[in-house]
């Protein structure tokens, strides 16, 4: 399935070369190692996931294997191998998140949102990920972050449906992070 | 410019002083605002803006700066107001709407004093209190987090204007690496990232491996769901953990050191490597530093996400581009690391302590803390107390006091039942066993652990069976899957605990997590493995009751745990 996804989104692949161009010039192949990972994190941070494409181009700059790329894509949590939502959201679940009552509101916001299986609402404006660290800004707990930089805090069923709802129409969210 | 000797290095530091001097007990004003990872999360840039935009509106001059997180995190966005007659003031949750009031007030002189949290001063300034008075600040001994809300993170000349470098300059000119190693020996600083193992002890054995090259690795990678010491570390003071790991490279006579940080700080790794930039171009890092003969280099890699990839070999397979997948010792790494070299590794919060070491002698360490745990100790605690954030105490500290004294108790409405102790890795501790200090061995008897230093204070609405398996469905989630005891090991324990969740306990669940965690504990190949069950271990022995509610009276005290679900999930999948 995600073949055909994949098939389907054009990618311009430039903006990657150029990074990797700029950041990852390394002097042998042990360092080409090493910098495998950090490549597929600029290519998350570029596209909200890694195209198959984007491991190709990844491949060849470092000259190792793209089966290589797809193992590490496949262990660790930070990276998609298929696209997200129009906005990808991070729903905290680290402890402090936890005894603030984020567990209830992962099971709601399933409910509420009608989340498949890879976390996207049917609408595809959102693709919702739980976090099983740390977002590390626990003085706003429970907390989602939204597109990266945006953080909604003190969250509880209403309030997110209302962010949420806020950021499908294109409204800004007035109240940050919910203190009364 | 580029420092070419000792003199270079001085003429430059003194430079930086008298430059941080005039700006500080000078005539003009100085605006700072925290920026970190906290803070910006409550629009701390959107602050910055504004007041930029405020002080042009108004024509009032000033020099408006970044500094980092100072650990306040319930009180974020803070800034600092200084100018001439009217010393530096915290005000915390300046957010956009209260800029234009703020700016206002000090344009003529005045303050605000129910925004302000203290002023930076012996004495009260206009009915503020001293900031050191504050109840947050008093029982506090920042040695790590001494700069962190002073300086600006990404500016090396503010750094070395307090003070940083000189640590580096010592050893490269004073010392030998022979002594770096005493030094820190003598300091008997343990691992910060959990185990607790000295490291002096590492040092001495990576020095004495005649094996080349060394690595000298950082561990900033903090997957944990309830620390975040190291990252604020990075992005308040990141210049005091790269000196930390050159006086590491030093010591072992080695020029190769990494850090390795978590891939989601990414404010962390940008101000590291901004941090590396900047001394590379003051040439404190490269060839022949400051004409030495020296040499030393430090790398930023970044991870993925896995919170396996704490654990010393993962993180070193991580770093070379594999699966972070523990590998069973020995031989351990300080003989076979990183690339199968020897490899010293470790955690950021202690490399962040040897500055400090080399430039005040191990014994000036050593006086501080307890008997077998030596120095301050960053802690962070989480859930609903009144001031979350974190702290650097002395090690020693009773826990009633951290929770009751500095974080100002539990917030109005909530009742405290317990304190998770050691993240993941250990268990909790009741309302009784509040009087053990924080040190790496008190809390162990109790079933507590002191790991890296994250605590999360639960209250009465939290269920110990739930909490329990929350955090066992984290080790199950976060096993990597390479030894059979963990990967089968915590998805039965968890499942255990979901059927107490769901009503659907059988008689002999307790005995029957006894032996499964056993099993996990003594047959699993990592560190992470062996601990996974002691928070489930440690729940059932501090509350007991709870557990015997759901097995025996088929109901959930704290009224949590969906009692009557477990038997209508069992029908539809026809298992029973």
């Amino acid at each position: 399935m995600a073949d055909t996804t994949q098939s389907q989104v054009e990618i311009d692949l430039e903006p990657l070369r150029e990074i990797l161009r700029r950041d990852f010039n390394p002097d042998d192949y042990q360092e080409a190692e090493e910098l495998i990972l950090g490549a597929c994190q600029e290519a998350q941070l570029l596209y909200g996931w890694v195209p198959q494409a984007a491991s190709q181009v990844i491949a060849d700059h470092l000259g190792v294997s793209i089966n290589r790329i797809y193992g590490l894509l496949t262990f660790y949590a930070d990276f998609r191998t298929d696209p997200p939502g129009e906005h990808a959201m991070l729903l905290c679940h680290g402890a402090a998140c936890f005894v603030m009552g984020s567990e209830r509101l992962i099971r709601e916001i399933n409910d509420d949102q009608h989340l498949g299986p890879d976390g996207r609402t049917p609408d595809g404006a959102f693709s919702v990920q739980v976090v099983n660290g740390c977002l590390g800004v626990c003085n706003l707990a429970p907390v989602a972050q939204i597109d990266h930089h945006h953080y909604f805090g003190h969250l509880n069923r209403e309030r997110l449906a209302a962010v949420m709802q806020a950021i499908r129409d294109g409204r800004p969210v007035e109240d940050l992070d919910g203190v009364e | 410019m580029v420092l070419n000797s000792r003199t270079d290095f001085e003429r430059y530091a003194s430079d930086a002083v008298k430059k941080w001097d005039a700006r500080m007990s000078g005539d003009g004003w100085v605006i700072s605002v925290g920026i970190s990872e906290c803070s910006l999360a409550r629009g701390a840039d959107k602050t910055l803006t504004h007041l930029r935009l405020a002080l042009e509106a108004n024509e009032f001059d000033a020099e408006v700066r970044q500094v980092g997180c100072a650990g306040w995190c319930w009180a974020e966005p803070f800034v600092e107001v200084r100018g001439p007659d009217h010393p530096p003031v915290v005000y915390t949750n300046i957010t956009t709407d209260r800029v234009p009031e703020l700016v206002e007030a000090f344009k003529h002189g005045n303050v605000i004093a129910d925004w302000a949290m203290g002023v930076r001063a012996d004495t009260p300034f206009k009915g503020i209190a001293p900031l050191d008075e504050h109840p947050y600040l008093k029982g506090q001994k920042r040695l790590l987090f001494e700069r962190a809300g002073v300086i600006d993170p990404e500016s090396i000349e503010d750094y070395i204007a307090r003070g940083g470098y000189s640590a580096w300059i010592k050893a490269l000119f004073d010392m030998t690496p022979d002594q770096v190693v005493d030094e820190v020996k003598t300091a008997n600083v343990r691992g910060r990232g959990g185990a607790g193992f000295p490291a002096g002890i590492k040092w001495e054995s990576g020095r004495r491996t005649q094996a080349w090259p060394k690595y000298v690795v950082a561990n900033s990678h903090e997957g944990e769901p309830n620390v975040y010491k190291d990252r604020r570390l990075i992005e308040s003071d990141p210049h005091l953990v790269l000196e930390g790991i050159m006086l590491g490279c030093f010591a072992l006579g080695t020029s190769h050191g990494y850090n390795y940080v978590g891939g989601e700080h990414v404010l962390a790794i940008k101000r590291f490597r901004e941090a590396v930039k900047q001394a590379y171009a003051l040439g404190l890092l490269g060839e022949n530093i400051l004409g030495t003969g020296i040499s030393c280099h430090v790398k930023t890699r970044t991870g993925g996400g896995a919170y396996i990839c704490g654990e010393g070999s993962a993180l070193m397979y991580s770093l070379m581009g594999l699966r972070g997948q523990p590998r069973t010792k020995p031989p351990r790494s300080v003989e076979e690391g990183v690339w199968r070299r020897p490899t010293v590794l470790n955690n950021t919060e202690t490399y962040a302590n040897i500055p400090g070491i080399v430039k005040n002698g191990g014994a000036w360490y050593a006086a501080m803390g307890t008997e077998k745990s030596k120095g301050t100790k960053l802690v962070t605690i989480q859930g609903p107390v009144e001031r979350i954030g974190l702290v650097e105490v002395e090690m020693g500290m009773p826990l009633r006091e951290l929770i009751f004294g500095l974080y100002g108790g539990m917030k109005e409405g909530y009742t405290f039942k317990g304190l998770q102790t050691g993240g993941v890795s250990a268990g909790p501790l009741r309302e009784d066993q509040l009087d053990l200090t924080v040190d790496f061995d008190s809390m162990t008897e109790a079933g507590g652990m002191l790991g890296s230093g994250g605590f999360v204070v639960f209250d009465e609405s939290v269920c110990a069976v739930d909490f329990a398996r929350y955090l066992m469905a984290f080790n199950r989630y976060e096993s990597c899957g390479k030894c059979t005891p963990c990967r089968l090991g915590t998805p039965a324990l968890t499942e255990i605990l979901d059927r107490m969740r769901n009503g659907q306990a059988r008689q002999g669940e307790l005995p029957l997590i006894e032996r499964t965690s056993q099993h996990v504990i003594e047959l699993s190949l990592c560190g992470l493995g062996q601990v996974a069950p002691m928070p489930v271990l440690g729940m059932m022995r501090a509350f007991p009751g709870e557990f015997d509610a759901h097995i025996n009276e088929g109901r959930c005290p704290a009224g949590v745990c969906p009692m009557d679900a477990g038997a209508a999930v069992l029908s539809i999948s026809g298992a029973v």
